[in-house]
């Protein structure tokens, strides 16, 4: 992020040249004008202790924040009264007067889970919100779960009664748990069956717990009724559509066609023809019952704390697709909060010991831009802030109590912060235990249902290894942002800090949580301070969630895909890709395999490179694309599950080659579409429709939520399409294929290749073109093409002629888009590349660089920002000597130690502890455990770094140190290793192809290096032994003398000295405006010009420089009060 | 400035006892010698260097000139000279470069180098003198061949002086051991003899691989004095011809830190 760095250092220059004058530059001024207040404000304490803090207010300046945000909030507020029920600041939901129990309840489900009712009658739950802003949960019953399995040849549907009670004895129940077996036609979605139903059992239980019992047994062979079954060998039997009974509902939710008035005629098109009167319902969709199908629960049998709670059978359920009016958002709660405890010194806080102090809330209705309650929770006294409720407690077990009743009334429907999940939730529920609060754990919308915080360890290729512990909140989505933006961004850091200034452009000052204690134990005044703070770090998720849409674009997730909600989050890719298939399955009748789990090694062939032709080109490189490559060949082939062939239904049914089927190039054999079309290229095809008209739509949307809904939704549609070829190819997965996945590539490697030979071939000299057209690269779905001529817009027209040639050479709907022009363009090697992006010919687009040390975040931002600097000047500016002097004033700097100490801070995640080889970051870790184990880093976590110099030949392990430390203890950073290990070789890869290999070398070797520093740490054993010695600031000579030691200049310099007092002068002048500059940028930044700053953010820019320079102008200062003591001054 | 050096094996031998330790520093030359001072990394060690005006011949420097070079470079282009042949040393007064000149003394080879210097901004750091309690001198050799052994058993040596000699014990993973020496005065090779100095008892820990380090500079004398006081840096001097010396100090071990 060094875009990042740039405008915050901009913005510090910027920002303070005017107020210089006004603040006085040195921290010395600042500290005296603090100090100067405090009397003040005391004896103001003596005068109001009586009546509270109310006064309080006017004498604490307002921050920014509150200036800025609270503050706006009501005039805002104001405006929203006028067209809302719900007052600002009120906790509670609209009451139920406007609900009439005996018309239609119609609301969007949010949570769906398994339950029961008080009978112990098993149910879905539906946990939703009415547009009028109502809770709802709806009790589904008569729902049964079931399974598949193919029926003996000899099995006659009079056998099904038999088989039932064979079953329910067999399952050893008191009460029926095998409902009924059905024999119905049904076809195995595994391979092609010839077109031929066959005969199924479906065995239906009643309650939903029995199934997975029902399903070892048959599985096992254990109910082989009457030997009906023969041959079962040691495999067992294979059982059929093996999802969880929340999923299977969704999925089997069936509505009439009568109730589908609502529909435009637009989602009519898309639903499949054969079976519009099937719908399945999708998470976060709205369901409706109609007037009189349910029944409002009696208050005796009520479960939750939902204010409509009703029954219905699921055959009277409606679903609406989220088409035309549907595509809405009922008005859901969204509470974002924050605690903050009060540590011990040096240890992390730990729920046993260390109390929750404070509790910031902020509670949004979807929809609206600004929330409608602001609280904190206090413990002990706190002076008011704006526009904010203070609710403070004398004891922390009330204030929690407290806080667990405002959660009840104010029923949020979705609950964000940031790192709720692995630190909020489970220190309330442990500080709870350990408070003896029995009744605090209840924050679910069920009565009855205990909070309780899981330990979970989820593995996956996506996502690493990761410890993480979740809680229950039946009925409440939680998002946490710092998961999801875990999983959804590459960032090189993921404290809330620095996400901020990544997403939203903003600072946030970074509280140490050893300070938060000391302004806890302050007076009101400062636990203020820490409100406004909290209050701040509970409204950043509010808004990072709004900026990064995720809750549009989870729910549109949800719906394209068919999973509830938490699914999202909480499970992998699998999931939604599953939901999908058996939704296609269903609707023709597909049963699908519970294939075992059996993780192969078997590799597959990938996708192919053509190797590189390596170098800069000064000449439009076009680039062609195929369009979702993968997704294109599974439609245009026709590959499928249920389309795969083998020999035996081959000769069965007499199929010829390129009649009936085909052969892939991977020697897999599929049968065409006139044959049987895909289950696959349905899916595909009608994602691809959908994504097509959610981008149509989009173009003429007009209203910004309906567009943001729109653009998540084919945001989601994209990701579905191309997930569907990953999932045949994971073996560890539910369903692979692994046919399917290597014809995939196959294909893709035959197109690439062909690719290139039908445009070398066409474009040469002979045919009458310029020149002869060159491939110079080419990777998964995408060529490089130099055609030959230097303008601009005769290669676009050369692009888009090939584009439509090529493409005509492939079956539909295998595309070939010609979309980009890069020029210049710097080949590095394979998946390396750097050039501008032009799509039109007035203007580049953008620089886009792939595999380069700019997005990598293993190495230290100097590198990202030096490389990015360097292809600007030489792609952009086209300016080469520029860029070689800009890499030797760069290293120069870094050899003298004058590059800022955050641009050379790496991080890395800590992500397990046993590595087999020691690493930097891991010893790091360790080292500081044992000099705090609080503060120190843990697993997940990113540890920061530099390296240091250390002893002749101390490993690279060895030499890695907290930068913090660097900067307190001026440990010598060991620039050699920067330059060779981290700046070499990224630059010797830009340069060479353009320099040459010589001089190349020389940006690394040149006259530049030559002038180094080398720091006096603090630290080592024989630090406090040595006696610095003075030396000459003309010449570097040591001032041994007793005259010159104390002095400045040697007697050869003397004449110089004019000169060089100058000189020195005007460096601490300098100095101290960076740093007054510095100081009031961090001022800003916290809110308040008047308090003396105590953000210790390692991730922020500013601080380490604002460390430096106040080090720097202390060492600046001591230098110049060596002239006066300098013998030649009089 | 212009210094002659009648072997340039001197000038190899200093060099390379000290670029273990010390990668890039400064050699101040003024009008009564060329010196260096220079700490390792890790601010363990620190090396001290004064070649007096008297070991060359001629000697000349007219202004205080520091002489930034990197001690690798010098190594490679010190490599080229032979053991004795004649080595010139000429710089500027402000320098750029350093010019090395080698003649040979038998035949008339000459051969000249130039070395690119540096802009070496560090903090001068010195030791002061002080009184130690414990002055031990011995054959360089046998100091050498000490530390060698002990390294095999410990990373870190216990140096104890007593009355009755001098002790050097390490305990390890594999077990444990110890050489004492005795004062001990040998009439016809001076150059062995074993002198103990003693104001009051000390015992010291040092890391032997710092040792081991500073022992590469044997070649330069006979023999070497170690001085030692409590909870003050070790000094390891090995005196050089015209009462030139190479200079090493190291920090002792306290407690139970690496």
């Amino acid at each position: 992020m060094p875009a990042i760095t740039m405008t915050a250092q901009k913005r510090v220059l910027g920002d303070s040249s005017s107020v210089n004058r006004n603040v006085a530059p040195s921290p010395n001024s600042v500290k005296k004008r603090k100090l100067d207040r405090v009397p003040s404000t005391a004896g103001r304490f003596q005068g109001s202790q009586g009546s509270q803090n109310g006064k309080l207010l006017s004498s604490q300046p307002k921050s920014q924040f509150e200036e800025e945000v609270l503050e706006r909030f009501t005039q805002d507020m104001f405006g929203l009264k006028q067209r809302n029920s719900e007052k600002d600041q009120q906790w509670n939901r609209p009451s139920l007067d406007d609900f009439d129990d005996q018309g239609g309840l119609c609301f969007q489900q949010i949570e769906t889970e398994e339950g029961h009712l008080f009978g112990g009658e098993p149910t879905i739950r539906l946990f939703g919100v009415t547009e009028t802003g109502h809770s709802v949960l709806l009790h589904v019953t008569n729902f049964l779960h079931y399974l598949y399995v193919a029926a003996p040849v000899s099995f006659k549907n009079s056998d099904c009664e038999g088989f039932r009670e064979y079953l329910d004895t067999l399952l050893a129940q008191q009460y029926p748990a095998v409902a009924s077996v059905q024999m119905v036609p049904r076809e195995n979605l595994y391979g092609f069956q010839g077109n031929q139903k066959s005969p199924y059992l479906k065995i239906s239980v009643t309650d939903p717990k029995f199934i997975g019992r029902l399903r070892t047994a048959i599985e096992e062979g254990n109910a082989n009724w009457k030997g009906m079954w023969q041959g079962i060998g040691t495999g067992g039997l294979l059982t059929f559509d093996n999802l969880q009974y929340v999923l299977r509902f969704m999925v089997d939710t069936k509505v009439r066609t009568s109730y589908l008035i609502n529909m435009s005629e637009a989602s009519k098109r898309i639903l499949p023809s054969a079976k519009r009167n099937v719908l399945q319902m999708a998470g976060m969709s709205w369901v409706e019952v109609p007037a009189g199908k349910y029944r409002i629960l009696l208050a005796r049998d009520r479960q939750s704390h939902c204010q409509i709670e009703a029954r219905v059978n699921y055959r009277d359920l409606i679903t609406h697709p989220p088409e035309g009016e549907w595509v809405k958002m009922a008005p859901l709660r969204i509470l974002s909060f924050d605690i903050e405890c009060a540590g011990r010194k040096g240890i992390f806080p730990e729920a046993e010991h260390d109390p929750v102090i404070q509790i910031a809330n902020v509670v949004t209705r979807y929809g609206e831009p600004k929330p409608f309650v602001r609280n904190v929770f206090c413990l002990d006294t706190c002076s008011s802030i704006v526009n904010t409720r203070i609710k403070e407690y004398n004891t922390e077990k009330k204030m929690l109590m407290a806080w667990r009743d405002f959660l009840e009334e104010v029923d949020p429907d979705v609950i964000i912060g940031y790192n709720i999940a692995n630190f909020d939730f489970p220190y309330l529920l442990n500080r709870a235990e350990h408070l003896d609060l029995t009744a605090f754990p209840y924050w679910s919308r069920m009565r009855t249902t205990q909070s309780l915080a899981k330990k979970a360890n989820i593995s996956s290729k996506q996502m690493g290894n990761r410890d993480t512990k979740t809680t229950n909140t039946n009925g409440r989505l939680q998002l946490d942002l710092l998961q999801l933006i875990q999983k959804d961004y590459q960032l090189r850091s993921y404290t809330l800090n620095s996400v901020c200034a990544h997403f939203l452009g903003e600072q946030k000052e970074d509280v140490h949580h050893t300070m938060i204690t000391e302004l806890f134990n302050g007076t009101p005044e400062s636990r203020r301070r820490l409100a406004v703070y909290c209050l701040k770090d509970a409204y950043l998720p509010q808004r990072l969630m709004d900026k990064l849409m995720c809750l549009v674009n989870y729910t549109e997730m949800a719906r394209v895909t068919g999973v509830p909600f938490n699914y999202l989050l909480a499970r992998g890719q699998q999931v939604k890709f599953l939901s999908q298939l058996f939704r296609k399955a269903a609707e023709q009748g597909l049963v699908i395999p519970n294939m075992k789990n059996e993780a192969t090694d078997e590799q597959y062939e990938g996708a192919t490179v053509i190797e590189p032709v390596r170098g800069y080109y000064d000449v439009p490189i076009v680039t062609l694309d195929f369009a979702s490559l993968y997704p294109s060949i599974i439609q245009a082939h026709n590959l499928c599950y249920t389309t795969l062939l083998n020999q035996k239904i081959i000769e069965r049914m007499g199929y010829k080659k390129d009649i009936h089927y085909i052969t892939t190039p991977h020697g897999d054999r599929f049968c065409k579409a006139n044959v049987r079309k895909g289950l696959l290229t349905t899916i595909l095809e009608e994602l691809l429709l959908a994504r097509k008209k959610a981008k149509k739509e989009l173009a003429v949307e007009t209203d910004p939520f309906k567009k943001a809904v729109l653009n998540g939704r084919q945001l989601a549609l994209k990701i579905s399409a191309n997930s569907v070829y990953g999932l045949t190819g994971a073996t560890v997965g539910k369903l692979p294929c692994l046919e399917i996945a290597s014809s995939t590539t196959s294909y893709g490697r035959q197109m690439i290749e062909k690719t290139k030979e039908e445009v070398e071939q066409r474009y040469r000299v002979e045919n009458g073109y310029s020149h002869d057209a060159k491939v110079i690269y080419g990777d998964t779905d995408s060529v490089m093409v130099k055609f030959g001529p230097s303008d601009l817009a005769a290669a676009m027209k050369l692009g888009q002629d090939a584009s439509s040639f090529v493409s005509s050479k492939f079956i539909s709907p295998i595309k070939l888009e010609f979309e980009k022009v890069y020029f210049p363009y710097l080949l590095i090697n394979k998946k390396r590349y750097a050039g501008l992006f032009w799509t039109g010919t007035e203007k580049y687009d953008k620089m886009d660089t792939k595999g380069i040390e700019t997005v990598r975040r293993d190495n230290c931002q100097l590198v990202q920002h030096v490389i990015e600097t360097v292809l600007r000047k030489i792609l952009v500016d086209r300016d080469v000597p520029g860029a070689e002097d800009y890499v030797k004033d760069t290293i120069s700097d870094l050899l003298q130690n004058k590059i800022d100490m955050s641009q050379l801070v790496i991080t890395k995640a800590l992500s397990k502890n046993d590595y087999v080889a020691k690493q930097a970051h891991v010893e790091l870790a360790e080292r500081m455990r044992k000099r705090d184990a609080g503060s120190a880093p843990t697993l997940g976590d990113r540890v920061a770094y530099v390296i240091v110099k250390g002893a002749g030949g101390a490993r690279n392990y060895e030499r890695s140190e907290d930068p913090l430390f660097v900067l307190e203890h001026n440990v010598p950073i060991d620039t050699k290793y920067y330059l060779d290990n981290q700046l070499a070789k990224p630059l010797e890869r830009i340069f060479e192809p353009i320099l040459g290999e010589k001089r190349a070398g020389q940006l690394l070797t040149g006259q530049h290096t030559r002038s180094i520093t080398v720091a006096a740490s603090s630290v080592g054993g024989l630090m406090k032994f040595t006696k610095k010695t003075q030396t000459c600031m003309g010449c570097k000579k040591p001032l041994v003398g007793k005259e010159e030691s104390a002095g400045a200049l040697c007697e050869d310099c003397r004449p110089r000295m004019g000169e060089l007092y100058q000189k020195t002068l005007h460096r601490v002048s300098e100095l101290e405006v960076r740093f007054g500059r510095l100081w009031t940028q961090c001022q800003r930044c916290q809110g308040s010009m008047h308090c003396e700053v105590i953000c210790s953010s390692k991730d922020c820019p500013i601080f380490y420089m604002r460390m430096k320079a106040k080090k720097d102008v202390e060492d600046a200062g001591n230098e110049l009060a060596r002239f006066d003591h300098d013998p030649g001054i009089w | 400035m212009e210094a002659r050096l009648e072997q340039a094996l001197l000038l190899k031998r200093v060099v390379e006892a000290i670029k273990d330790l010390v990668q890039d520093c400064n050699f101040d030359c003024n009008d009564t010698g060329i010196a260096l001072q220079a700490m390792d990394n890790s601010h363990v060690a620190l090396v001290s260097m004064l070649l007096k005006a008297e070991a060359f011949s001629p000697y000349r420097c007219d202004r205080n000139i520091p002489i930034g070079i990197n001690l690798t470079s010098l190594t490679k282009v010190l490599r080229c000279a032979q053991n004795d042949d004649i080595l010139t040393l000429k710089a500027e007064d402000s320098p750029d470069t350093i010019n090395l000149t080698f003649e040979s003394s038998e035949s008339d080879r000459l051969s000249e180098y130039d070395i690119k210097l540096m802009d070496i901004d560090q903090d001068h750091l010195g030791i002061p003198e002080t009184e130690y309690a414990a002055t031990i001198t011995m054959p360089s050799a046998e100091f050498q061949r000490i530390c060698r052994d002990l390294i095999a058993l410990s990373e870190s040596v216990s140096i104890e002086a007593t009355k009755e000699g001098v002790k050097f014990s390490c305990a390890g993973d594999i077990g444990n051991g110890s050489v004492t020496l005795r004062s001990h005065t040998n009439v016809e090779k001076p150059e062995l003899n074993v002198e103990i100095d003693l104001a009051e008892p000390v015992a010291l820990t040092f890391s032997l691989k710092y040792l081991v380090n500073f022992c590469k500079a044997s070649a330069l004398s006979g023999s070497v004095k170690l001085c030692l006081s409590n909870e003050v840096p070790l000094l390891v001097e090995y005196g050089l011809s015209g009462s030139s010396w190479l200079r090493f100090y190291l920090a002792p071990k306290i407690g139970d830190e690496e």
